[in-house]
């Protein structure tokens, strides 16, 4: 699908990670792995640090800690938010969802709806669209985006392939109408044939929390039915397929083209396919932010806000830019977005509990 | 390209196959594993322009197993 939508800006943006600092390094040789072995494969996948949620923080905390900060930076009150969108695949509940618990822990208005999208890595861009359309055409004038998960509560610590890769954290997205006519444009797709390449089996209606047996796999990862599990090789090919299509998509919609953008800001996988993609689609890596990954980790719906503000923060802060961003993943589903993008207030990334 | 010239762009590209004869085991390679599989997709669709998936690759036995998937 693909949609322009004017008279809307982003307004700010607020990442709050996990308290709790991984070393990939460190990590690896406590579970007996060799040295060498781990240094070559941090240096081609870019693992170095992560930031997971300490014991008993959620996805929600996280997000209400970087609203909560956004908020207070940009001098507003929460009652003078219209709608709230939570992004996330890692709730606090069933029911109801994070939205719901966030507009009663924060004090919206009565008249703000609040649902969840349950989306993943390519979620943060869908929530955008989706909180962007409220602003152009829905009647409201200021929609907070929420997207996180803690995604390294899910993974098996005995997948060696999934468990490094993972940071918990919660991001904060303020997205308001203006008089402002330049677009952000969004391709936005899915191809649910590939469902089963990244799952969480156990845990909702069809297959209800039980009883668990752990498998090993070719590599020697184990693994279990309510471990996110992934087909690292069918999600790569999906990547390189789908991914490089949909920002070349989004330039031709945007007018603009790879030496115009100032930025790609990608969701950050890891550092090897955010390399592969940026030279797929012809723009520099120096355009491309790739840190985020290797100081937070893969952060799902939350890496995008967080790249733009560790990568691009005092720029936006002060310019314009004109940004093409990809969230993909889970679904498989993916979001490409452009547009100038900023001044916007960003607030520091945060860690929480504080 | 003859399969002598597509080991030698393998053995040039992917550090994993830089001692690779025709008839070395892939599960035999050092650090052979995902990473591995997602350093040959790249490979395949850079250099070969040949989008793979991993089952192709985890089907293959031996080094010249994979340089048949190239046309």
């Amino acid at each position: 699908m693909h949609s322009s939508l004017s008279n809307i800006r982003v307004a700010g943006v607020a990442v709050t990670t996990g308290a709790v600092v991984r070393d990939y390094i460190a990590d690896g040789l406590a579970a007996g792995l060799e040295r060498p072995a781990l240094e070559r494969i941090a240096q081609t996948i870019g693992f170095r640090e992560r930031r997971v949620a300490a014991a008993g923080v959620t996805a929600l905390d996280l997000c209400a800690d970087a609203t909560e900060r956004l908020l207070s930076e940009m001098g507003l009150d929460a009652t003078s938010i219209d709608a709230v969108i939570f992004v996330t695949q890692t709730p606090d509940h069933a029911q109801p969802n994070n939205a719901s618990l966030l507009h009663g822990r924060l004090g919206l208005s009565k008249s703000a709806p609040a649902y969840d999208l349950s989306m993943g890595c390519s979620g943060w861009v869908t929530g955008l669209h989706q909180a962007a359309l409220l602003c152009a055409h829905g009647g409201a004038a200021r929609v907070l985006l929420c997207a996180g998960d803690t995604l390294s509560r899910l993974t098996n610590p005995g997948d060696r392939s999934m468990d490094p890769l993972f940071g918990d954290a919660g991001s904060a997205t303020i997205v308001e109408k203006t008089g402002r006519s330049a677009p952000l444009h969004f391709v936005l797709g899915a191809d649910g044939s590939g469902a089963e390449a990244i799952v969480v089996k156990q845990g909702g209606a069809r297959q209800p929390a039980g009883a668990l047996t752990e498998r090993t796999d070719a590599d020697g990862n184990r693994s279990h039915d309510a471990n996110l599990v992934m087909n690292g090789a069918d999600v790569f090919s999906f990547t390189l397929r789908e991914v490089p299509s949909a920002i070349q998509a989004v330039m031709r919609l945007a007018g603009t083209s790879p030496e115009v953008v100032d930025a790609l800001v990608l969701h950050q996988a890891n550092r090897f396919i955010l390399s592969t993609l940026a030279k797929k689609v012809g723009i520099p890596e120096a355009k491309t932010p790739m840190a985020a990954f290797e100081r937070y980790g893969n952060q799902s719906s939350a890496s995008i806000p967080c790249a733009l503000i560790d990568g691009l923060g005092d720029r936006l802060e002060g310019g314009t830019l004109k940004v093409v961003g990809c969230g993909f993943g889970v679904g498989l589903s993916w979001g490409a977005f452009a547009g100038e993008i900023g001044p916007l207030t960003v607030a520091p990334i945060g860690t929480f509990p504080r | 390209m003859t399969p002598d010239e597509k080991l030698r762009l393998l053995r040039s590209d992917v550090d994993l196959f830089a001692a690779a004869q025709p008839d070395t085991q892939l599960a035999a390679l050092p650090d052979w594993g995902s990473l591995a599989i997602l350093l040959i997709i790249v490979h395949l669709e850079e250099k070969h322009q040949l989008t793979v998936t991993g089952a192709q690759i985890r089907a293959c036995r031996t080094v010249a197993d994979l340089l048949a998937l190239i046309p």
